[in-house]
């Protein structure tokens, strides 16, 4: 007897054992190539930079060379396409630069690039570079670099750290005199980003241009906002060259690091080149695809839950919390040992909590078990046949309900919309047993049984309406299998409930 | 605070007393000595009562059975010029759906408690049972008419209206502990414990009272009555113990529990028998039921006749 169950427990611990490796496995597999997180962050940023070069040929054979984002832990291209007639297209990697050529051409040019970038902002600020050389320094005559000396030790009185003092010295209003005389008369983005790598490579700081986009809803031609990128301690930290803050501002996404021109042209002239910035906010589920296919995982995710279409993807996460509430069930009852109207009814209320908000759920069961008795009571007078008690019971909860959702409604009280949620037939079906129980047992049974019942609802409501375990749940399903076997293994608890500790209290030897 | 806790035992202590949870007994005891087959010979009490009355043992005597709705209007050609029976749910569990009459005179129906009803409500009551109201899964049911017991005089100073009876639990078909449960005003007449009524626990070998228990606290006197229930001795030990033995012939369940009441004129008879048994019974004796198991596994001897187990039982040495 001993051994048969020891043989039990022992398939079924060696079950949980495996699927818990699995689990693990599954877990480390999805977030290193799918990208997948543990925190319900929802959403992920797609960029989708469009660049419309065009030029006048001069007739020579045609060059054009394009800087490209590098792909990196900060950067994901998930789509790259040029539209280019009669153009080859070569792709430089070392320097990350779309080479194309053309035998000479007549009439004006028109190309394009498309580019679908991953910007993934966790990574941002956390990247060890390498160690760049030592600056190279300016070449200035002795008038220029007393000057620049002389900026440089003004910048001390600015905040921030080195690079954010002189690009705020740089960019104070009014200008010092000595600022003033500095800058040239006419000042573009590009030369002031030449002054401030100048005066920090003066300083020992390596530094480099960054190019970038901000994406402003109206506009829809950009050229590229310059930023400055300087090495300290380690890090490529980013500076608004304006501002001197800190950090990428919101909304902007990085197209190109370092020196390199972005264009170059030959055998054409007047060339010009705009940009058309679009951000898109995707499911990082959605974008799972994407990454699966840069790792050589496609086949694989074809066929999970995750390359569903969205609805059925949604009906799924809400599935694979059950497996949870369940457990949370079987803890309640064969654990601690609380007798509850039905095996699964009290899940079914903490499912409605979910959808109605806690407060307003608990409420709103209250005022529809209160009536729902009252009238049950009232009915039980006339003493209808079972089916037809019953069905009266549910026609009331429904009229209940909508009396509820309209009330709430003039009111404006949110609460008494949420009485929908509530599952009809359960909810007829848990008056009916609580008055049963009432008549055949007594109010104190029938009142414990609903006690019961909803504190194992409220428990279960606890576990499934954490958004974090949601997510988890469904992000990471293979999680439901451990959950399957430990279930199987509770079904093989022999030792005592919980409630059973005060209840044979008595029988305990003195 | 902390007398809380000490409310609760520890598993530990549980276990040294012998006391036997309600997963150890699904999981050790009922799963593996009650084949799910024979559920049906002790859920359906029409087939627990033929089964019964073939291998000897007393039960009620049947007046009738209504298995439709349509049949529900023929309830007084059933009871022709009786004057007491009891209507119950063939399916029924706990004493749930039993309607007791005790007096029926020109269509005034009076219950146990003394309450008078019309047929209406009778009839009503049979189509409760019929559709399934008291039944496990309220499955469709059959309604069984049966004779009143005029419960024995020696229980009537201990019970609240109701009928008392005996619980015998048997194990592999040795009557191993029981109990008789006491109808009380709070359990509404029923012997349910968990309904309020009392346990009193009885030595196995001599059928005396052991201890009483009331709400999973221990009493001595009925509350309603006042009576002593230490004095309990309950008559025709035997016999009782011998229904318990042979309910194991009949139906072949390892561990079962027996209900059995004592008819003044016919004597001890077969009510119901049960499958899954509750464990109350154990706090009614003060006796855990594991040691009672192990005792008849390790030291009971195998293969006796049921009059041979009761006599084992019975000469028995106290410990």
């Amino acid at each position: 007897m001993l051994k048969k169950l020891a043989s039990v427990r022992g398939i079924l611990s060696i079950l949980l054992l495996l699927s818990i490796v699995y689990a693990a496995y599954g877990i480390y597999y999805k977030v290193s190539y799918w990208g997948f997180h543990f925190t319900p962050r929802q959403s992920a940023n797609i960029w989708t930079i469009e660049a419309h070069i065009s030029f006048e040929p001069t007739g020579e054979p045609i060059k054009v060379a394009l800087t490209t984002p590098r792909s990196s832990d900060a950067f994901k291209i998930l789509e790259e396409n040029v539209v280019a007639e009669g153009y080859k297209t070569s792709k430089n990697k070392e320097e990350s630069r779309l080479v194309l050529t053309s035998a000479p051409k007549v009439d004006k040019q028109d190309i394009y690039y498309k580019i679908m970038l991953f910007d993934n902002i966790d990574t941002r600020g956390k990247i060890k570079a390498d160690a760049p050389k030592a600056p190279k320094q300016p070449i200035f005559d002795e008038q220029r670099l007393a000057a620049a000396k002389q900026l440089l030790q003004l910048a001390q009185k600015q905040d921030g750290d080195a690079v954010s003092q002189i690009i705020r010295l740089l960019n104070e209003e009014p200008l010092q005199p000595a600022v003033q005389a500095y800058l040239p008369v006419k000042s573009t983005q590009q030369i002031m980003v030449e002054i401030i790598t100048d005066l920090l490579s003066l300083k020992g700081i390596p530094s480099r241009t960054a190019r970038g986009f901000r994406l402003e809803e109206s506009k829809k031609a950009l050229s590229p906002d310059l930023m400055i990128e300087a090495y300290i301690d380690g890090l490529w930290k980013i500076y608004d060259i304006k501002t001197g803050k800190k950090g990428l501002p919101d909304n902007f996404v990085l197209f190109q690091r370092g020196g390199q021109s972005l264009i170059d042209v030959e055998g054409g002239e007047n060339s010009v080149i705009k940009f058309s910035v679009l951000k898109s906010i995707t499911s990082s589920m959605k974008l799972a695809g994407r990454r699966a296919e840069l790792f050589d995982q496609q086949r694989n995710f074809q066929y999970s839950i995750y390359n569903l279409p969205l609805a059925q993807q949604n009906t799924l996460k809400w599935l694979s919390i059950f497996p949870l509430a369940i457990l949370v069930i079987v803890l309640m009852r064969n654990v601690i040992g609380l007798q509850t109207m039905g095996t699964f009814t009290p899940m079914l209320l903490a499912m409605s909590l979910v959808k109605t908000g806690f407060w307003p759920g608990l409420l709103c069961f209250a005022i529809i078990m209160v009536l729902g008795l009252s009238i049950r009571f009232l009915m039980s007078k006339f003493n209808l046949l079972l089916v037809p008690r019953i069905s009266a019971v549910v026609i009331f909860v429904i009229l209940i309900m909508q009396f509820l959702t309209v009330i709430g409604y003039q009111l404006e009280f949110n609460i008494a919309q949420s009485a929908v949620f509530f599952p009809i037939i359960i909810m007829s079906w848990i008056i009916e047993r609580a008055s049963i129980t009432w008549e055949e047992d007594g109010a104190l049974n029938a009142c414990r049984e609903i006690v019961f019942s909803l504190i194992v609802a409220i428990a279960t409501y606890f576990v499934i309406s954490s958004e974090y375990i949601r997510h988890i749940m469904f992000a990471f399903n293979e999680l439901n299998l451990v959950i399957l076997f430990i279930v199987m293994l509770l079904g093989t608890y022999t030792g005592y409930r919980l409630m059973e500790l005060k209840r044979f209290r008595p029988l305990v030897k003195s | 605070m902390f007398e809380w806790v000490k409310s609760f035992a520890s598993p530990r202590q549980l276990s040294q007393a012998g006391v036997l949870g309600m997963n150890r007994r699904n999981f050790d005891v009922i799963s593996k000595y009650n084949p799910r087959r024979l559920y049906p010979l002790v859920d359906d009490k029409v087939k627990t009562k033929e089964l019964a009355n073939k291998i000897g043992i007393n039960t009620p005597h049947l007046i009738g059975k209504i298995e439709y709705q349509h049949e529900a209007k023929n309830i007084l050609e059933l009871i022709g010029n009786r004057h007491e029976f009891v209507i119950k749910p063939a399916q029924g569990s706990g004493g749930k759906g039993v309607l007791v009459i005790r007096d029926y005179r020109d269509g005034v129906f009076t219950t146990a408690s003394g309450r008078t009803i019309g047929y209406h409500e009778v009839y009503q009551h049979i189509s409760n049972i019929l559709s399934g109201l008291y039944s496990l899964g309220g499955k469709y049911d059959t309604a069984i008419i049966e004779e009143l017991v005029h419960f024995s005089d020696i229980f009537k100073d201990y019970s609240y209206q109701g009928v008392p009876d005996v619980r015998v639990i048997v194990y592999k078909g040795y009557p191993a502990l029981a109990m008789t449960r006491l109808p009380t005003k709070a359990s509404g007449g029923r012997a349910n414990l968990h309904q309020g009524a009392i346990g009193v626990g009885l030595d196995i070998r001599t059928g005396r009272a052991l201890r009483g228990v009331c709400r999973d606290m221990p009493v001595t006197r009925q509350p309603d009555t006042g009576a002593d229930l230490m004095k309990i001795e309950v008559p025709f030990w035997r016999e009782h113990l011998m229904i318990g033995a042979l309910a194991y012939e009949m139906t072949g369940l390892g561990y079962l529990g027996a209900d059995i009441v004592l008819d003044a004129e016919r004597g001890p008879m077969m009510l119901e028998l049960n499958a899954r048994p509750g464990l109350a019974i154990q706090i009614a004796n003060g006796i855990g039921l594991v040691e009672c198991l192990r005792e008849i596994d390790n030291h009971y001897p195998e293969g006796l006749s049921a009059p041979q187990r009761v006599d084992f039982v019975l000469n028995k040495r106290a410990k």
